[in-house]
């Protein structure tokens, strides 16, 4: 068997990929760098200072933060168990399950949120349901709090952690596993000292996708956000409803840039 | 130990799947779910709701079918060739190439929308939501074609060429044929993600160019339970199908799914 020839580098290669070059560039790159370049000088950078200072846009970028932050660690608690199931073990149903789990995947975000709605508004099922069986109607209007805001991104986190994970767990040496078994390692030991080190790559490249995508995340806050603001909706806000380009141009510039740092660190590591 | 694991799996499925079912539900039930309904007797029945969500929002679905016959096929050209090129024939900075190719993807949709609008804002609308759905389309392409290109054996190309077929014989005859399920794999992942992008699309929109996600968006805060529910029916019916074959097609790619 010969081996295949080396590939020397090549024209082909590079005109072939030209296209993608020109849309990067053209479709993403400048625009965000016209973005930046504007934040840098007056009265963008005014606009800057005033959105990193203090009040409702800082509130708005910490939440957003913070949010995210929180739904792409539970989220992945959450789904490393499913993920391990659905990768190592074959049983009958699973196919369907799998499309199910992944269904939220095409949803918009204002689908979500009306979901959340229905569910948890304060006409919502949940409550109708606790008032049938108990009597008294609770978490009416829950949709509409931080915990429904929560639990919102939560239901497109988790499929998302679920089959990033998966993805990953079926690549898992399992034969590595089986040494350790032979060698006496217990459930735990082996979970501790094999699996989760093989798997901390995974692991944090879900946390990246799963973070960067509820930082970007504005169709669900729009639905279900009252006193709660996150940085999409309130450029959103600033951009129709008060005109105030600046502003908005600055708070896209922080929202990019902490979400593009933040899966950089998190990526940072992998190879 | 093994049953838990799957009654695991189960319950997070049933757990997704139950608000779509109740609101399903909704759509096709005529009772008076939420009270007064201002769209009146017109949402009679299901079949009149219907009728009453694709007439009114029968503009915003016709045009997010444009954008996805727009985008599906600029999306695999733009990332189906560049694909195969970072494998069979890399260049000086193909690399860094393919690692910028997926960096859109974690660009929020509202700063890519809003920086569109401020360098290109005398583009036509419509080509502006070509271009947002493009920055998180090509991503998927480029992924997927790359995965399926990494599984041929390197062989068959130089194969075909040294039994004299030209470049475009071996590219029409070999390469294409043996990439065609990652390419088709590509397409619906293109329209499962375009047709439900709402981020770029609702801040790109005007009133005559909208999508049927930001139609949506009126239907929920300004239309009855029923109407808003069967507009949502309306919006899953082809995304189910299309996500039922992703899953056939074995579609890794599609956990990076939209941002909702």
């Amino acid at each position: 068997m010969t081996r295949p020839q080396p590939i020397a580098p090549s024209w082909t290669g590079a005109l072939l990929a030209l296209p993608l070059l020109l849309f990067l560039v053209a479709g993403v790159a400048w625009p965000l760098a016209h973005l930046a370049s504007r934040a840098l000088t007056e009265p963008g950078g005014a606009a800057v200072r005033e959105v990193l200072v203090a009040g409702r846009y800082r509130t708005a970028l910490v939440n957003s933060l913070a949010l995210s932050a929180a739904a792409a660690v539970v989220s992945l608690l959450l789904a490393i168990a499913p993920a391990w199931v659905l990768a190592r073990q074959r049983f009958r149903g699973r196919d369907v399950l799998r499309t199910a789990i992944s269904l939220p995947l095409t949803f918009s975000g204002v689908l979500v949120g009306f979901l959340m709605v229905v569910l948890l508004g304060r006409i919502g099922a949940i409550p109708k349901a606790l008032g049938f069986l108990t009597g008294r109607e609770a978490f009416a209007g829950a949709a509409y709090t931080v915990g429904g805001l929560f639990i919102a991104y939560l239901y497109f986190e988790v499929p998302r952690a679920v089959m990033t994970l998966e993805s990953a767990f079926r690549r898992f040496p399992g034969e590595l596993d089986a040494a350790a078994r032979t060698l006496g390692a217990g459930p735990l030991e082996r979970l501790l000292t094999v699996a989760l080190p093989i798997a901390a790559p995974a692991l944090r490249s879900t946390l990246a996708v799963t973070f960067s995508a509820s930082m970007g995340s504005f169709g669900v806050a729009l639905i279900l956000a009252r006193r709660f603001t996150v940085a999409p909706l309130e450029i959103y806000t600033e951009m129709t409803g008060f005109l105030n380009d600046d502003v908005a141009g600055a708070l896209c510039l922080a929202l990019a840039a902490s979400t593009l740092a933040v899966g950089r660190l998190l990526a940072a590591g992998r190879r | 130990m093994r049953r838990l694991g799957i009654a695991a799996v189960g319950l997070l499925a049933v757990a997704l799947v139950a608000p779509i079912a109740i609101t399903a539900v909704g759509a096709f039930s005529r009772a008076e779910w939420y009270g007064e309904r201002s769209e009146g007797a017109r949402v009679a029945d299901a079949p009149a709701l219907f009728s009453y969500v694709t007439e009114t929002w029968g503009g915003a679905l016709l045009r997010s079918a444009e954008v996805v016959v727009a985008v599906a096929p600029m999306a695999l050209l733009i990332g189906a060739p560049a694909a195969w090129a970072f494998r069979r024939r890399p260049f000086p900075g193909s690399r860094l190439l393919e690692s910028a190719a997926l960096v859109p993807l974690a660009v929020p949709g509202v700063a890519l929308a809003f920086a569109l609008i401020q360098t290109a804002g005398g583009f036509p609308r419509f080509w502006l939501l070509v271009g947002g759905h493009l920055a998180y389309t090509v991503p998927l392409v480029v992924k997927t074609v790359g995965n399926s290109v990494e599984t041929l054996d390197p062989r068959l190309e130089p194969a075909a060429r040294s039994l004299g077929a030209g470049r475009w014989e071996t590219a029409s005859r070999v390469t294409l044929p043996l990439l065609l399920p990652s390419l088709i794999l590509s397409a619906l992942l293109v329209f499962a993600v375009s047709w439900g992008e709402f981020n770029v699309s609702f801040l790109l929109a005007t009133p005559l160019i909208q999508t049927f996600p930001a139609g949506l968006y009126l239907a929920y805060t300004t239309n009855s339970f029923p109407v808003a529910a069967a507009a949502t029916v309306v919006f899953l019916a082809p995304v189910v199908p299309a996500l039922i074959a992703i899953q056939a097609l074995g579609g890794d790619e599609f956990h990076r799914g939209l941002p909702a």
